[in-house]
């Protein structure tokens, strides 16, 4: 009995922090997606379903869609691309598993939006790819590859890559690598070794991984400005525009709770497609 | 199995660099003469000169530090207890029988944070704080950058432990260690990996945080991310591309100078 | 890796305890809240050295995040705030902007008329204006053949893919009504409902929208065309003097910026120093070429450099643009809806 208390008490903290300064503003968020918008700015405290009947408007469901492409797109390539990377850092030698980390985390020090910055010079008319891309025949100058989707795509992955990396990589790096040695032993191929002892024992890692990007992705709302050229509309450019230019705010909370309420569904299906229990306290 | 070292260390190298593209360009643009960013004119030193001149930049940079030191401190002191304590009674489903559906649902609160557009933490937090009359600040910005740091920790530490090897634990209980003596000798060094890398992501987050921090923040304090985003916002000046190379330096530097005293450490 | 965590950490909080006691406490502070880059260094320190006043200066990035905070704090923290017309509007209308003493501007003579009495504050009781805009095109004639003469040639096929445009939805959509004959504030919502089909055709033209450094994209060749900010129009016309400048003939739109003292201001005082010295003419003319905004100080304008004056000093027949205004909450949504659709539209 002795011991229950013990925990209660590592995780209260915790809580407290949590009930005041997380699920109280949330609550709050919550009302305020029920009420009206006030003539020129803030929220009139007057009890609304408006907000969600305007979601339900073929343009702003259409945000939805399109930022769940997005955010799906962006999140298989940082798996495939991520995964092989974090997994192969794990099977690093402790010299280089340090050195590696470092350089993932170096870039993490200076600003992401300066980052993104750097794509530009990359991406632009008569910017680099362009001048390599035409100096190998490949094309005629100038290109057009700023301001579209796949610079869009290309952004988002840059920005969330590390994520997967460090995830995988986690639990990667704590898997007992002689049990697919033994697998192998008993005659498993390489790939049945794979898919039987080491996709299972770094799932917990590969799924938050696949949390940690996906969620954010929904809601990066620069990354669509500064490489889409702000031509592609998102459910974060949504939010943002409303809470900011459009000054309606019971609606961008509107918008938001229905964006919770979605990732949430995603959270859950995760869990029940993984099976693992594991993951119920990660999410 | 020589040739699969090469081939995986070549596939990290060469995304490696790839990270590293837009990283390099900004440092070379940084020794760009021109102002508009838009072509070479030219190698100057100006902007750097133009950036130790900042006052404001100077101030900014030390406010960030302040923010991302202490929010982290918090968030690791309770998301690292928080894990623990989840772990253990994850551990022993009969006792805590009637914690579960509680520490479900709190599990999820705390990773809201991290769940849904900042833009929306930013204006909830505007709106909470002044409710409850809390002087914008330091101290809102400390409150609102641990809330989304806690989860970082919190989720790693925990990955960690789920997938730690219980034997090793119990085995020294067994033997008459008392659990303080556990806690130190074995589960704190086993999960000491999980904890720097969800502090360092959390000191990376909060050091880079714009969105959440602009609408918390008050007169007195800028903090050096929402310097540069209404920088970028008003005329992209080489003066920030300097701040980056500079920052960048600095983060090496500190690297040479922490693996020196090590190895003199390990010579001792 | 751990010590060089232990390191940040502690260097953070040494720094922290420093400047937690080092308290300096010379003549007061001035708290400044507008845009970032409003005003060159020169300036500021100027003001510091003449004066002894501290300036802490905190941004915004839009005119409504200003009046959030405003709100929240009731009209305090902050001594001087220098925003956008529409916005200085509702911020007098919730009273958090305090009537000002002008007499304690020595320098408040200076000003432009023409620039003031507007319909934010008619009687000029709470704003000194500090400077004027008006969004104009400007396009690179080495990349397009097209004779472009008022907001209606955007619309010319031929420039497919090929326009970069601000993001405020209301110039946006303004001039796409002064396109069909209409006002930019009208309230009519069949008018804005057409305005807002109309803005859908424009969207294959659209090479990329965005509201800061514009300009660089048309001196980047990354688009032909730009419908640009005044202080963008001057950065590339002063980068690129080949380019061409188009003053629409179906009209223009105006803006005006104009700082104010918020109601609970700890400190005004510094605000009117701050504003006596910015105005004397001959830092007024360093703010503007700064700034690259319209000179809203009359006697600046004789201490603008020759190259500049014809960007900074408004020609005689310009005041007659249209300023937007705030408008009904219908007609706003919609604007926002026409806008949404149009951004969707566009890829």
């Amino acid at each position: 009995m002795k011991k229950t208390k013990g925990c209660i008490w590592l995780v209260m903290p915790m809580y407290i922090f949590t009930l005041i300064f997380v699920a109280f503003p949330f609550l709050y968020m919550f009302l305020l997606s029920f009420m009206s918008r006030a003539k020129v700015w803030g929220v009139d405290f007057t009890f609304t379903l408006a907000n969600y009947e305007k979601i339900l408007d073929p343009l702003y469901l259409g945000t939805f869609v399109d930022s769940f492409k997005l955010a799906f797109l962006s999140t298989g390539i940082i798996v495939l691309l991520g995964y092989p990377y974090g997994y192969f850092m794990a099977r690093m030698s402790e010299k280089w598993k340090k050195r590696m980390m470092l350089l993932i985390m170096i870039p993490f020090w200076t600003s992401a939006l300066i980052r993104l910055y750097g794509w530009i010079i990359v991406f632009r008319s008569n910017g680099i790819l362009d001048k390599v891309l035409t100096g190998i025949g490949l094309t005629d100058s100038p290109l057009k590859l700023l301001y579209t989707y796949p610079a869009v795509v290309v952004g988002m992955v840059y920005g969330l890559f590390p994520f997967m990396v460090l995830a995988v990589y986690s639990s990667a790096e704590k898997m007992d690598y002689r049990l697919v040695e033994a697998a192998r032993d008993l005659g498993a191929s390489s790939v049945k070794a794979f898919f039987t002892v080491t996709l299972r024992l770094t799932l917990p890692g590969l799924l938050s991984g696949v949390i940690l990007t996906f969620v954010p992705s929904m809601g990066l709302f620069f990354i669509a400005d500064i490489l889409g050229g702000n031509k592609i509309l998102l459910v974060g450019n949504v939010i943002q525009e409303q809470m900011t230019k459009g000054r309606n705010i019971p609606f961008a909370a509107a918008m938001s709770v229905i964006l919770m309420i979605l990732t949430s569904l995603m959270m859950a299906l995760y869990r029940r497609v993984s099976g693992t229990t594991e993951l119920e306290g990660i999410m | 199995m020589k040739k699969k070292k090469t081939f995986s260390g070549i596939y990290v190298a060469v995304l490696t660099i790839i990270t590293y593209v837009p990283i390099i360009l900004t440092v070379i643009y940084s020794f760009n003469e021109s102002k508009s960013s838009v072509s070479w004119t030219g190698f100057s030193l100006k902007w750097y000169e133009e950036l130790f001149r900042d006052r404001e930049i100077k101030e900014a940079l030390i406010n960030s530090l302040i923010l991302a030191g202490s929010s982290c401190f918090l968030a690791v002191v309770l998301g690292t207890l928080g894990a623990l304590g989840i772990f253990k009674m994850l551990e022993k489903p009969e006792q805590y029988k009637a914690f579960a559906k509680i520490n479900n649902v709190m599990g999820y609160i705390s990773m809201l944070p991290i769940m849904i557009p900042e833009i929306i933490l930013g204006m909830v937090f505007l709106a909470v704080f002044s409710f409850m009359d809390l002087p914008f600040g330091m101290l809102t910005l400390i409150i609102a950058h641990t809330t989304f740091c806690i989860p970082y920790v919190f989720s790693m530490v925990k990955a960690r432990l789920v997938g730690m090897d219980k034997a090793l634990a119990e085995a020294a209980l067994d033997m008459g260690a008392t659990p303080f003596q556990v806690f130190w000798d074995i589960t704190l060094p086993l999960i000491m990996p999980a904890v720097l890398s969800g502090t360092m992501l959390a000191f990376a987050m909060s050091f880079d945080d714009v969105v959440i921090s602009i609408f918390v923040t008050g007169a007195k304090v800028n903090t050096l991310p929402v310097k540069i985003y209404t920088k970028l916002k008003t005329g992209v000046t080489p003066e920030i591309n300097a701040l980056a190379t500079m920052m960048l330096l600095v983060t090496l530097i500190l690297l040479m100078i922490s693996s020196i005293l090590s190895k003199k450490w390990k010579k001792k | 890796m751990k010590k060089l965590l232990a390191l940040l950490l502690t260097g953070a909080l040494a720094v922290g305890s420093l400047t937690g006691c080092g308290g300096k406490e010379e003549k007061g502070e001035l708290n400044l809240f507008t845009w970032d880059g409003m005003f060159p260094q020169e300036i500021l320190d100027g003001f510091e050295e003449e004066t002894g006043y501290i300036i802490n200066y905190s941004n915004f990035d839009y005119d409504e995040t200003m009046l959030a905070k405003l709100e929240e704090t009731e009209g305090g923290e902050y001594d001087l705030v220098i925003a956008d017309d529409y916005i200085i509007e509702v911020v007098i209308a919730e009273g958090l902007a305090q009537k000002l003493d002008t007499s304690k501007i020595a320098t408040y003579d200076y000003l432009n008329p023409v620039f003031m009495s507007q319909f934010y504050d008619p009687a000029n009781e709470y704003t000194v204006p500090h400077g004027a805009g008006i969004p104009l095109i400007v396009y690179d004639p080495t990349l397009t053949d097209v004779e472009i003469t008022g907001y209606e040639s955007l619309w010319n096929p031929a420039l497919e893919d090929n326009i970069a445009i601000t993001a405020n939805y209301r110039v946006i959509n303004g001039i796409t009504l002064l396109t069909m004959g209409e006002s930019m504030n009208t309230e009519d919502l069949d008018k804005i409902a057409a305005a807002g089909e109309k803005l859908k055709e424009l969207a294959p033209n659209i090479r990329v929208i965005n509201d800061s450094n514009t300009q660089d994209f048309i001196l980047s060749g990354e688009a032909a065309v730009g419908f640009l900010y005044t202080s963008q129009v001057v950065a590339a016309l002063m980068t690129n003097p080949e380019l061409e400048l188009v003053v629409p003939k179906e009209g223009l739109g105006f803006g005006i910026m104009a700082s104010f003292i918020p109601s609970q201001a700890p400190n005004p005082d510094a605000a009117y120093a701050f504003l006596e010295y910015i105005n004397r003419p001959e830092n007024a003319a360093k703010c503007f070429e700064y700034l690259g905004y319209y000179c809203t100080n009359k006697a600046a304008e004789q201490y603008i450099s020759e190259d500049m004056k014809r960007l900074l000093v408004l020609p005689e027949d310009a005041a007659a643009g249209e300023i937007i205004q705030n408008i009904s909450v219908e007609a706003e949504d919609l604007h926002s809806k026409n806008w949404n659709e149009f951004m969707n539209a566009c890829d």
